[in-house]
């Protein structure tokens, strides 16, 4: 024997206009994905269910169907919004929050509508299975903050990155020179930057700590011809040519 | 009942020993009854400690993979000792006799998401997978120009399919999260809906839980289970909606009147955004849709003409659908796939009939331990004795009730009486699996024979449930018919996870290896693309460098330099000669990013750049790679060591 209430309709419009309220005035992370996941996966899907009036036998297939129905509206939103040309925040809020009101509306109305399956019976869980359960769920969760950490800690490479950019429309007679460093420790490092092989300028014993970024605009001479920027990059500790970057600059 | 054939044939010929001997293995005798023994409540105790088993498996999992990335030693060891951990337990009990409905498919549920869990790991801060880089540049263009249909030159067919693109903005925009984690909440999602999609289906068709519990496990099995499907991709929500279409069509099959014409207004819901979301998923519902209007069609007997209809109607929307959306979005289906298949039949064909080895074939698939080798080649054994035993069992299961003795049953499918055409279908379609197998022993057909395999363990996963219930285990199983089917099961879904992916285990960079090549050094080179010259230019690289530069530089990569003239051409030559030279000139591109490493090793996929490129599983060498230094309007504006940018603008006057 089903449920024979309409008391779910009821509880599908609140969370749609609830969700709707969300994403119109709320930033919170935290409240919009608690509201708006389920209306995504499920709410939508169950109140478009009830107004088609399609009758399942087991909690279990009610939500396989409720799932697929709302990946199903979700879908056909994504191009009626494009249509409207209203993809965004508002236009999914608004889009859910109608379908789900208007099909529980039409549910409510039915004079046939299905009753909803019958809930399992109640399963008595003693104590310690479900601590063991809580334990499983802390450790899953535990073992996934762990492979976070490891992902983001761990480099197989270490290096230094030098760039020269030409000069761009906001700095006309600047060339950029940068300098970030990937590396496990501190280093000291030496920059020349010569224009058609005259030197330009000199950056000596530059300390880069991992992580680091160094970057200069560098002024190059007006010329009637392109020139040629060239940056070079020297390791003061072993007197080493380390990098070489070099740009065009085009005629003034 | 195998017992008492195998005592009558004593004292004959053995000839004829021997032919009931194979008519008692493979013959349709049904041993398992039509339905399932009286079951037990749901056993919290066994839940609990699976979870907690799960969790341990879980947490040796990640330290598998975080051995993996120090190339230590302990890394297969840790890894898989903690997948068996995972997958032995819970299989075993899942299709243990008189297991409570509930308990199979909360741990089916708790199988499939702890797989899930194990392929979210390898990358647990973002996508990694090929396919997945694909899709979340098209996510992420569809964020940022708030359109659809913008074109994506990594995948020319993505925009005509572009449901994952909106499901997932459409979680990003109504919850705030970030498009990694709303990628993942859906793939989460999918995933159990699936399991759940697939259990309903066999439940529904063969009127047992645990013939289902079983089917499910077995689908495990296959080899896109645990990685493809799991990617996002548009594969992985395709096959969700193309098995819920599929479940809701078994469920509506006895309703009539208003309540089937109901059922059919979901299906025609599920078969539209299927049509949308996935070319082969769709192609997929329309063979068996449309095979399943011609068995209801060919069979004898009492059949309504309500039912008929709505048959024919389902076949008739699953057929029309995605034919209409692909004229509509025109036919980009023959380019993307073609070229695939009638690669991939040659090869195959050429195989069988002695013909010379194509230039794909001599590359030799890439290797993995032998360990993993050999537990998929056990599964694969294991599927292939299932589907010879399950075979004519499963078609007894759909023959008349009237006439279950001997081979009566087929004769009388054979005079195109049953009641079940899905049945039927499923058990033919099972054919496929030696087809996709052989598919997957050459280079050329692999592609067909992985795709191939997401669909055909649907039927591959029915019939060897049917054979391990009504002959392996029969009724009242006990001793080795109770522990060595399960345990076969356990091998099989081992054999799902060892053929998923060449090493499922995380490790240190690889040379052109798709996700194995993906490391934080190529990301931050992408990243300063994005922050020091902006997004939007045009570069073309190698294959994994122009994934991170479309996603995490939003740069506009290119594949070609220009028609006719592929990357590869442009990098694999040892100096930059006159046609190339001016291609690039007059090409778009504004710059290249070499990476040096390809040097370093051979490409594991056999190609640096794509697979079609000329020179396939030739080295390169840092003299072709660095001949850009040379040329007069080439600069080199970016360096890190192993990585190098060239900015090209020059030799077309725009810097």
């Amino acid at each position: 024997m089903g449920i024979p209430s309409s008391r779910d309709l009821l509880a599908t419009c609140v969370w749609a206009a609830v969700t709707l309220a969300a994403v119109a005035v709320s930033d919170s992370l935290f409240l919009r994905t608690i509201l708006g996941a389920p209306i995504v996966f499920l709410v939508s899907g169950h109140a478009v269910l009830r107004a088609i009036g399609i009758r399942t036998t087991s909690v279990s297939e009610h939500l396989a169907y409720a799932v697929g129905t709302s990946l199903a509206i979700g879908i056909a939103g994504g191009f009626a919004l494009n249509t409207a040309g209203f993809l965004g925040p508002p236009g999914w809020a608004i889009w859910f929050c109608a379908i789900t009101i208007g099909a529980a509306l039409v549910a409510d109305s039915r004079s046939d509508a299905p009753d909803l399956p019958p809930w399992p019976g109640p399963v008595r869980v003693r104590f310690w299975q479900g601590a063991a359960i809580v334990l499983a769920l802390l450790l899953a969760t535990g073992a996934y903050a762990l492979a976070v950490r490891d992902e983001t800690t761990y480099r197989q490479f270490s290096y230094t990155e030098l760039w020269m950019l030409p000069p761009a429309g906001d700095r006309p007679g600047r060339l950029t020179v940068g300098l970030r460093s990937a590396e496990t420790q501190t280093h000291r490092f030496d920059v020349e930057i010569t224009i058609d092989g005259r030197l330009s300028a000199v950056f000596r014993s530059l300390t880069i700590a991992p992580g680091e970024t160094w970057a200069r605009q560098i002024p190059v001479p007006v010329s009637a011809t392109s020139q040629r920027a060239e940056a070079r990059l020297y390791r003061p500790d072993d007197h080493r040519l380390y990098r070489s970057v070099s740009t065009l600059v085009p005629r003034t | 009942m195998t017992r008492a054939h195998l005592t009558a044939a004593t004292g004959t010929n053995p000839l004829q020993t021997g032919v009931q001997f194979v008519s008692a293995v493979i013959g349709p005798d049904l041993h398992g009854g039509s339905s399932d023994a009286p079951t037990r409540p749901v056993s919290c105790e066994w839940i609990a400690a699976l979870c907690l088993t799960a969790a341990m498996a879980l947490l040796l999992v990640v330290a598998g993979h975080a051995a993996g990335r120090r190339s230590n030693d302990m890394a297969p060891l840790l890894f898989w000792s903690g997948v068996v951990l995972l997958v032995v337990p819970i299989s075993l009990r899942t299709g243990w006799p008189r297991v409570a409905r509930g308990e199979r498919l909360f741990l089916l549920f708790l199988l499939a998401e702890a797989l899930f869990y194990c392929k979210a790991v390898y990358s647990p801060t973002s996508f990694i997978g090929h396919d997945e880089f694909l899709h979340w540049v098209a996510a992420d263009d569809l964020l940022t120009a708030r359109r659809l249909f913008l074109s994506n030159p990594l995948l020319p067919i993505g925009p005509a399919y572009p449901a994952l693109e909106i499901l997932t903005t459409a979680i990003v925009d109504l919850t705030g999260l970030s498009l990694f984690a709303a990628g993942t909440l859906l793939l989460v999602i999918l995933k159990g809906t699936f399991v759940a999609g697939l259990f309903l289906f066999y439940e529904k068709l063969s009127g047992s839980p645990r013939t289902s519990a079983i089917a499910c496990l077995v689908y495990m099995g296959c080899t896109t289970f645990a990685v493809f499907e799991a990617m996002f991709s548009y594969e992985s929500l395709g096959v969700v909606l193309c098995v819920l279409a599929i479940a809701v069509e078994v469920a509506s099959r006895d309703l009539d009147g208003r309540p089937r014409l109901r059922a059919l207004g979901l299906i025609a819901l599920l078969l539209g955004a299927l049509a949308v979301t996935h070319h082969l998923s769709a192609a997929f519902a329309a063979i068996y849709f449309g095979a399943l209007a011609g068995f209801e069609a060919l069979r004898r007997g009492p059949m309504q003409i309500e039912a008929r209809f709505a048959v024919g109607a389902t076949a008739l929307l699953a057929i029309a659908l995605p034919f209409l959306w692909m004229e509509a979005h025109g036919n980009l289906l023959t380019g993307y796939l073609g070229p695939v298949i009638e690669g991939g039949f040659r090869t195959l064909l050429g195989k069988i009939m002695g013909a010379p080895t194509p230039r794909s074939e001599h590359l030799g698939p890439p290797a993995q331990p032998l360990g993993m080798r050999l537990t998929t080649m056990v599964a694969i054994l294991l599927l292939a004795l299932g589907l010879a035993t399950g075979f004519f069992r499963s078609l007894a299961t759909t023959a008349p009730s009237s006439a279950r003795a001997g081979w009566r049953p087929i004769q009388d499918i054979l005079r195109r009486r049953w009641r079940d055409g899905r049945i039927l279908l499923l058990t033919l379609l099972a054919f496929g699996f030696p087809i996709s197998v052989a598919f997957r022993l050459t280079s050329a057909g692999w592609e067909i024979g992985n795709r191939m395999g997401t669909f055909v363990f649907i039927a591959v996963g029915l019939v060897v449930a049917v054979s391990i219930v009504h002959f392996w285990q029969g009724r009242e199983p006990r001793g080795w018919r109770l522990i060595g089917p399960a345990i076969a099961l356990s091998v099989i879904v081992m054999g799902g996870v060892t053929s998923s992916a060449l090493d499922p285990i995380r490790g240190p960079y690889r040379v052109a290896a798709d996700q194995q090549s993906v490391e934080p050094m190529g990301i931050e080179t992408a990243l300063w693309t994005k922050q020091w010259l902006a997004a939007g230019n045009r570069f073309t690289a190698d294959r994994v460098n122009r994934l991170l530069l479309a996603s995490y530089g939003r740069q506009d990569v290119r594949v070609k330099i220009a028609a006719g003239v592929d990357t590869a051409r442009l990098f694999e030559a040892e100096t930059l000669g006159p046609d190339d030279f001016w291609a690039l000139a007059r090409s778009d591109i504004d710059f290249l990013l070499v990476d040096l490493r390809l040097c370093t090793a051979p490409p594991v996929l056999g190609f640096y750049f794509e697979p079609w490129q000329v020179q396939q599983g030739k080295p390169l060498s840092s003299d072709m790679l660095l001949k850009f230094d040379d040329i007069k309007g080439i600069t080199r504006i970016y360096d890190n060591g192993w990585i190098v940018i060239y900015d090209v603008r020059g030799l077309h006057g725009n810097s």
